[in-house]
């Protein structure tokens, strides 16, 4: 019983991962309409922006410098290259170009920071456990718990009571109608793509803590990511919270039991989802439909 | 710009669907496995030689460093004259680590390319497998980082020589140090594919002649990201002896996360195969333990070395790593047999491989390592250290101990291997 408490606490730890990943692509999908096959680009870039600024301007300053270097990236993407998608019906188009772009991401950064993984350094403080017996509690899961936490708070509240953020979900629910109302949709497109790429970079930070920093470490995670956004429902953000934590636990407790299946049991989620209430989680009827 | 309903084309209709989502999903899972191949310069009538290693995914860094470490030697060949006076071409390809990739891409060298010979691979697996589809072809192939013992040992061919170590000759190197430095209470750490297994076979057969105690084995995929669950059966078992068989990335995942449990601290930690780029890319306070080498780049009795490591780092502004020896003997191997058969005919070079002894200038190592005639498997040199926990990049190991393979390894007889070549 004691194992079970631990693998599905550190399930959840490990669910507040997709989670946040999740949360970034729902966005991007829902008002970009892209399907974000660089997502875990972005997430690789802010982590090696972290680590390259971290022995210049120390691991704090970093862990915000890198995801937000990873937002500015994806504005000038969103500019220069996702905003011709915009006009064509076929997602394919959007489809292959940001999946192009994750090769040419992930070949950049193994050009500029070589094939190897790099030595992400966390702060002594929080590399230890919390107590002997918990041994499995670090400071840093505990701060990255609380780091993911606290994101997904200022994410909603920015989206709920901020006048662009009020616009960034009414544009998920009808973005022509906030087109005719005068809205500059090209703008909070934009944001809202770098809203979804810095995200993703912070994700990358937190995650070299604890997994290794080389150029394909977004590979292993972009796959839960997309089954985090299905399983909860596309176009629901609180959908994909709800689905990046359920998948994460139940990776947690299948490793505890089976760890070979570890792998195969979000995808039986997903199925088992799809097959019940097909629109997700907390999906909405005729979104996305 | 205006789409076709005459709106702003940032206000554009939403053309994304549910079903699309997934379709992409899936078109991702797929497409993760394909990437495009490298193919190096050309040259005139060359001698072709195939290399398959893992570009992408877990063992990317490893299969990288065996190539560079191939075309440095292809450099060097060529300055030379190249093989029997023909230039020599290396055309590369991705398997990313993946057992059915690999052999695809072997098929597509032999078939398309019509390489003369082939090398590579990281992953035991994946080198077994092309092993036997290199046979069914009747192909030379060097396995040149996969270091399951059957590719020499039940499931030997003609065709297939192993320059790397097999998994018992790096189980025995380790586990006499560790029973006599630390306990005979072990917990392992195995992952679920042919290296993992065949090394638990040896360490835990090893562990029960000493009259050690096996704590628990944990098994988990390959490319696992969380190695919580096990740590923490590991933490409760108090060995004193983790032996960790992961590899590359994943080895780089496990020793952070036990790092940050303070485990490092309670037990200690040993790994048959310790290699410099994952410990280049442990955070200091992970760099711990002890383990085998197959090749260190400082070796100050041996003069080749030291030349050896200033042309790669010349090269790639990088220390050469075992896997980048690997990488250069094995390319220089095909030279070296096709100048001793006086031809590059398949049958021809691998009798004339057989016993064959590589020069000082491609060792690099002491004692000489020769390819053994019963079953092909080459008798390199283990070295047996800790990790150097307060060095700087690249003094990350300091070796106490060099084992000869001729004295660790089992004989053909014991391991199963019966050679035949096609009439």
């Amino acid at each position: 019983m004691e194992l079970l408490l631990f693998d599905g606490f550190n399930g959840l730890i490990q669910g507040a991962f997709y989670a946040l990943m999740a949360l970034g692509l729902s966005l991007i999908i829902s008002l970009n309409s892209v399907i974000n096959f660089a997502h875990g680009g972005f997430m690789v870039v802010g982590a090696y922006l972290a680590f390259t600024l971290a022995p210049y301007i120390g691991f704090w300053p970093a862990l915000f410098a890198g995801p937000i270097l990873a937002g500015i990236l994806g504005i000038l993407v969103e500019r220069t290259l996702v905003r011709s998608m915009y006009g064509r019906s076929d997602p394919i188009y959007s489809l292959l170009l940001t999946f192009g772009f994750a090769l040419i991401i992930e070949d950049v950064v193994r050009t500029i920071w070589g094939a190897q993984g790099v030595p992400f350094e966390i702060p002594a403080a929080l590399g230890s456990p919390v107590s002997t017996t918990y041994f499995f509690l670090t400071g840093y899961r505990l701060f990255v718990i609380a780091a993911i936490g606290l994101a997904t708070i200022a994410l909603f509240a920015f989206l709920r009571l901020s006048r662009f953020g009020i616009r960034i979900r009414a544009g998920i629910l009808d973005l022509e109608t906030v087109s005719a109302l005068g809205v500059n949709v090209y703008l909070l497109r934009s944001v809202n793509f770098a809203i979804g790429t810095l995200l993703a970079g912070f994700a990358g930070v937190l995650a070299a803590g604890v997994l290794q920093l080389a150029p394909t470490m977004g590979d292993d995670v972009i796959m839960a990511t997309f089954v985090a956004v299905v399983v909860g429902g596309i176009g629901s953000l609180f959908g994909s919270v709800l689905g990046g934590l359920l998948i994460g636990l139940a990776a947690g407790i299948t490793t505890a039991y089976y760890p070979a299946a570890s792998d195969v049991v979000i995808y039986v989620i997903m199925a088992v989802v799809l097959i019940v209430r097909p629109r997700g989680l907390l999906g909405q009827e005729g979104l996305f439909e | 710009m205006t789409d076709s309903d005459g709106l702003p084309a940032g206000a554009a209709k939403r053309p994304i669907t549910r079903r699309s989502v997934l379709a992409s999903s899936l078109a991702a899972g797929v497409a993760a496995t394909v990437s495009p191949p490298i193919i190096s310069a050309l040259g005139e009538a060359p001698v072709k030689l195939g290399w398959i290693d893992p570009f992408t995914g877990t063992y990317a860094a490893l299969g990288t460093s065996q190539l560079n470490g191939a075309k440095m030697a292809m450099a060097e060949i060529n300055k030379k004259g190249g093989i029997l006076g023909r230039q020599l071409q290396i055309i590369a390809e991705d398997s990313a680590a993946n057992v059915g990739q690999a052999t695809e891409k072997l098929n597509k060298l032999v078939d398309q390319d019509k390489v003369d010979f082939t090398a590579g691979g990281v992953s035991s697996a994946e080198a077994a497998a092309m092993s036997h589809a290199a046979n069914l072809k009747s192909m030379l192939y060097i396995a040149v980082g996969g270091h399951v013992d059957t590719i020499t040992g039940t499931d030997c061919h003609w065709n297939t020589f192993k320059l790397c170590s097999d998994t018992w000759m790096l189980s025995e190197a380790l586990c006499a140090t560790l029973l006599k430095k630390f306990g005979k209470r072990w917990y392992f750490c195995t992952p679920d594919y042919a290296w993992g297994h065949f090394l638990y076979k040896g360490a835990s057969e090893i562990l029960a002649q000493a009259k050690g105690t096996n704590l628990g084995n944990a098994v988990l995929p390959l490319g696992a990201t969380d190695f919580t669950s096990a740590l923490i059966k590991v933490q409760q078992a108090k060995p004193d002896v983790f032996v960790v068989f992961q590899s590359g990335d994943d080895f780089v995942n496990l020793m952070k996360q036990a790092t940050q449990f303070g485990m490092t601290k309670t037990m200690a930690f040993g790994s048959p195969l310790l290699e410099l780029e994952p410990l280049a890319a442990l955070p200091v306070e992970a760099r711990t333990g002890w383990g085998v080498m197959e090749w260190w780049w400082d070796q100050p009795n041996q003069p080749h070395v030291k030349e050896f490591v200033a042309s790669y780092r010349k090269l790639y502004k990088a220390t050469p790593s075992g896997r980048s020896w690997l990488g250069y003997a094995a390319a220089h191997s095909f030279a070296l047999g096709a100048a001793r058969a006086k031809s590059i005919q398949a049958a021809k070079m691998a009798h004339a491989m057989e016993g064959m002894k590589l020069p000082p200038e491609v060792a690099l190592e002491p004692d000489g390592p020769y390819y053994r005639a019963g079953d092909h498997q080459c008798m390199i040199t283990e070295f047996v250290g800790e990790v150097n926990q307060k060095g700087k990049y690249p003094n990350l190991f300091t070796v106490s101990e060099e084992l000869g393979g001729a004295k660790l390894a089992k004989s053909p007889a014991e391991k199963g291997c019966k050679l035949s070549y096609p009439a």
